[in-house]
């Protein structure tokens, strides 16, 4: 027990982390406040939510069947893993280690972090590189991520300045776009070489067997449509039954973890690419029991990471001070981490559940509304599954034994009325020996409370010996009562309604976004115009979207391959979202906007939709991906960067020539 | 009319009585007529909190064993315990034919202070005096628990001579957490700073909490620093003429 204490002292005491927790949470929750803002019936979504997930957890393994069956028809090769063994087996199995080392270019993934792949690929001797920016970043340093959203927020720019200095051996800057782009180059070399690509799974869509991948930088985009194998990982409880539920998740997971309304590319993949080969492994590792457990509700998490931004001991913490008995970081720190943690993996973590107050801030955070704090008493009390299979239910679990001593020596006394009495009568004369001068007593910080407080004396008389014999004595003094007028009802959950203009609103939220918008009645010139502007003489078009014969007229060279040394590629959209400023783009469309550093789209007018779920029936079993501005980072120091892995630039030509 | 039974708390009865008299004052002066059960000790969250549940189970059986005998509202000086009462005992109790419905029964009874005078009493100016700043720390599990925050402002707003400032991070806990800050010392420490921090931003030299645990802490850490600011129950504050 010392030890998590240690830590604990550690992390308080270290200035730099405290300074990068603060801006961490600070811009996180301010950032979570300001993007609900924009769906006023939040919490009837939040309700929805939470409905979806416990039909989900409850009918687990009807929804999983489903996924599967539709899956394998999609034509991908579908893995069940009991446990962490099984599903690194299987990682190491379609490696095929025994012909050559493959290199594997990964996205972020939880559930890697879960059953520590990277650790077992590599001690087979596979480089395995992460390439999302933060988490690359604490690759490189040898760590495990701190945050579920936000890897290095425990990091100052000046530690990754050093860190990309001496890795990299880039000259010392703390320009963090500078940062960002040297991670850029030296990443795109591992997308364009890499055998596998392997990717987490946000959601499972049970209907269609759609696997949703979001990500801001576009690294989930490069890992799962660049290389010949793509490798997702998945939870097997991160199931949603239809289109239209994941609409409604996707509506409150960005808003929960990173304060955007979509994030920048929200993937829907169906079937594999031509020529590639997907797998897809669903994970248990401890889930079936959880689901069998009082902690059950905590499988309805969808890993937005907005309780650990709540918490204030993540706030003090960070995730490196979540550790086991065996000090063994959890894979999962936070709120949810203190349970799922112990949930999944066993007693090793159950300590962790002790350092909270249970004061709540993480269930009023929670998207999906899981009563953490109940789930945290519930832990407390032991009924997290023990190694050997045992669950105690109620007896107290990772309490220090002199806690456990005052407090069963207390609930002796408070059920037997008078020796309570007698004993609050002791302790008062007790305290007036301790402290006879002054109101408060000074305890030695060992017994914790001494620690940064004093305490009060006892009071000389209780409330009950004042009180008297149960019938106060006391004069009524009767005052008039008024009537209060009944304002307690919360705020109406229907927005005002407002007509709005698409187009307008669409602009608003893309530019908002650093994304540019072009109102034209003909394209094709607009972008000629472009193109000659940014001297660009060579484009990657997708087929029958703009006028060639005006673009060669105009010098310009298009081809219809990809191309990494074109900078510019156009395409289609085929819808674009008001409400978020989001584009859809689907199948012939998807690697235009992928390896170019400017991505032109072409959106006729009369194509913007008000909002996500009015695009969802236009998916059916396409592979799409919505793009919602530039691709960005806020991996260092909370501070956005444009331009990832993904185009830095994104230009939509509006074409109104209809709409007149 | 039925009388008010008050669920005076362990907190408030063995170190601060004086709030027990001024919530047995205002509720008289309402008019009520208010009964202290004699055989209530604790409402056994100590236990709960800390995962002894065994432990807890057998305090809240004697709690709604002695209140089983009385009758009428019951109303006591902290949302932490009516948060217990409403929540937590039916946690306890899940499962069990015989005392879960005893324990839901109890529930629906409790209120706590502030909350049953606004919204059971209807009252919201009880005519008190105070001259100067007053703060407000909504409790954890007040706010957040019972959901009740309302209340205890509207209370305050209509306190004749003071003026109600903003306190700075309000609602972020003080790091009492019952078992927490004894087993956590460490971090309860740096909530503590946190909220005395905000509360002298605040510029009130009167901090009102409506839970005993929060005011315990928060004073107790104000004292260890030898700062001079008053922290005190809303129902002391209401009492003021």
């Amino acid at each position: 027990m010392g030890t998590f204490r240690q830590r604990i002292v550690e992390s308080i005491n270290n200035q730099t982390l405290q300074a990068a927790l603060d801006a961490n949470t600070e811009r996180r929750l301010k950032g979570r406040a300001a993007a609900f803002e924009s769906i006023p019936d939040w919490r009837e979504r939040r309700q929805r939510a939470h409905n979806i997930r416990a039909d989900v957890i409850e009918h687990l393994d009807e929804y999983l069947h489903q996924f599967i069956a539709k899956n394998e028809a999609n034509g991908v090769i579908v893995h069940r893993a009991k446990d962490a063994n099984e599903a690194i087996e299987i990682v190491l199995r379609i490696s095929n280690i025994e012909s050559r080392k493959p290199l594997i270019a990964k996205s972020k993934s939880m559930v890697s972090e879960e059953i520590e792949l990277n650790h077992h690929l590599e001690k087979h001797g596979i480089n395995v590189v992460e390439t999302d920016l933060g988490e690359y970043i604490v690759q490189l340093r040898k760590e495990k991520p701190s945050h579920i959203i936000t890897p290095a927020a425990h990091l100052k720019k000046e530690q990754v300045a050093q860190l990309f200095h001496e890795k990299l051996g880039i000259p010392y800057t703390e320009d963090i776009p500078t940062l960002t782009a040297t991670a850029r180059n030296v990443l795109r070399e591992v997308f364009l070489t890499a055998d596998i690509g392997l990717s987490g799974v946000n959601f499972g869509v049970a209907e269609t067997g759609a696997v949703c991948i979001v990500t801001n930088e576009g690294n989930g985009r490069m890992v799962t449509t660049l290389p010949k194998t793509h490798i997702a990982l998945m939870g097997m409880e991160r199931l949603v039954p239809n289109l239209n539920d994941l609409a409604l998740m996707l509506s409150l997971l960005p808003r929960s973890a990173t304060g955007q309304k979509l994030t920048v590319y929200t993937q829907l993949l169906h079937t594999p690419q031509p020529n590639q080969t997907r797998h897809l492994i669903i994970l248990d590792n401890g889930r079936s029991k959880l689901r069998n457990s009082p902690l059950k509700e905590s499988l309805y998490c969808i890993r937005c990471g907005a309780c650990l931004n709540a918490c204030p001991i993540f706030r003090e913490l960070s995730g490196h001070a979540y550790i086991g008995r065996d000090l063994s970081i959890a894979p999962y720190p936070g709120p949810i981490g203190s349970v799922i943690s112990p949930g999944l993996l066993g007693e090793n973590y159950v300590q962790l559940a002790q350092a909270s107050s249970l004061c709540g801030a993480c269930k009023d955070a929670c998207p999906v509304d899981i009563d953490l704090p109940k789930l945290l008493t519930r832990v407390r009390a032991g009924q997290s599954l023990k190694d050997d299979g045992r669950q105690t239910m109620d007896d107290g679990a990772g309490l220090m034994w002199s806690t456990r001593f005052f407090l069963k020596a207390f609930a002796r006394l408070a059920t037997q009325p008078k020796l309570f009495a007698l004993s609050q009568k002791f302790a008062s004369f007790g305290s007036f020996i301790l402290s006879p001068r002054s109101q408060w007593m000074r305890l030695p910080a060992f017994t914790g409370w001494g620690y940064s407080k004093d305490l009060p004396r006892f009071a000389g008389k209780t409330f009950r010996e004042r009180f008297g014999n149960g019938k106060s004595e006391m004069v009524n003094r009767k005052v008039e009562r008024q009537n209060v007028p009944d304002n307690d009802q919360q705020p109406p959950n229907v927005s005002t309604f407002k007509p709005v203009n698409l187009q307008e609103q669409f602009i608003t939220e893309l530019v908002a976004l650093s994304g540019n918008v072009y109102q034209t009645d003909n394209v094709t010139q607009s972008i000629i115009e472009y193109l000659v502007s940014r001297d660009s003489t060579k484009i990657h078009l997708q087929p029958s979207v703009l006028d060639e014969t005006l673009l060669r007229n105009a010098g310009i060279d298009v081809t219809y391959e990809a191309d990494p040394g074109i900078t510019v590629g156009v395409t289609k959209a085929r819808v674009g979202l008001a409400d978020t400023g989001s584009i859809l783009e689907a199948d012939e469309e998807l690697l235009g906007s992928l390896l170019p550093e400017i991505h032109i789209a072409v959106l006729k007018s009369s194509d913007i939709l008000p909002s996500l779920p009015d695009a969802m029936p236009l998916i059916q079993n396409k592979n799409a991906v919505f793009i919602t501005g530039p691709s960005r980072t806020a991996d260092i120091e909370m501070t956005l960067t444009i331009g990832v892995h993904g185009p830095k630039e994104l230009h939509v030509f509006v074409d109104v020539s209809n709409s007149r | 009319m039925p009388p008010v039974q008050l669920f005076i708390t362990c907190l408030t009865d063995s170190f601060f009585p004086q709030t027990g008299e001024a919530v047995v004052e205002i509720l008289q002066r309402l008019g009520m007529d208010v009964e202290f059960a004699p055989d209530q000790t604790c409402c056994g969250q100590p236990q709960f909190n800390a995962g002894l549940r065994k432990d807890a189970r057998a305090i809240a059986q004697h709690t709604i064993k002695v209140f089983e005998k009385t009758s009428g509202d019951i109303v006591t000086p902290s949302g932490s315990c009516a948060h217990h009462f409403r929540h937590n005992y039916l946690e306890l109790f899940e499962g069990d034919a015989e005392w879960h419905p005893r324990a839901k029964a109890l529930a629906g009874r409790v209120f706590e202070f502030t909350e049953y005078l606004v919204d059971k009493l209807h009252v919201t100016d009880l005519g008190a005096r105070w001259d100067g700043l007053l703060t407000y720390h909504p409790s954890c599990h007040t706010l957040r628990g019972i959901h009740v925050d309302r209340q205890p402002r509207m209370l305050l707003q209509n306190v004749h001579g003071a003026t109600l400032v903003d306190l700075p991070n309000a609602e972020e806990c003080c790091g009492f957490g019952g078992v927490m800050s004894v087993e956590h010392p460490e971090l309860s420490a740096e909530w503590l700073k946190r909220k005395i921090y905000n509360l002298e931003a605040s510029q009130s030299p009167t901090l009102v909490v409506t839970d005993a645990g929060c005011l315990m802490h928060i004073a107790g850490g104000l004292h260890r620093l030898g700062k001079k600011r008053q922290i005190i129950h809303i129902a002391e504050v209401l009492n003021q003429r």
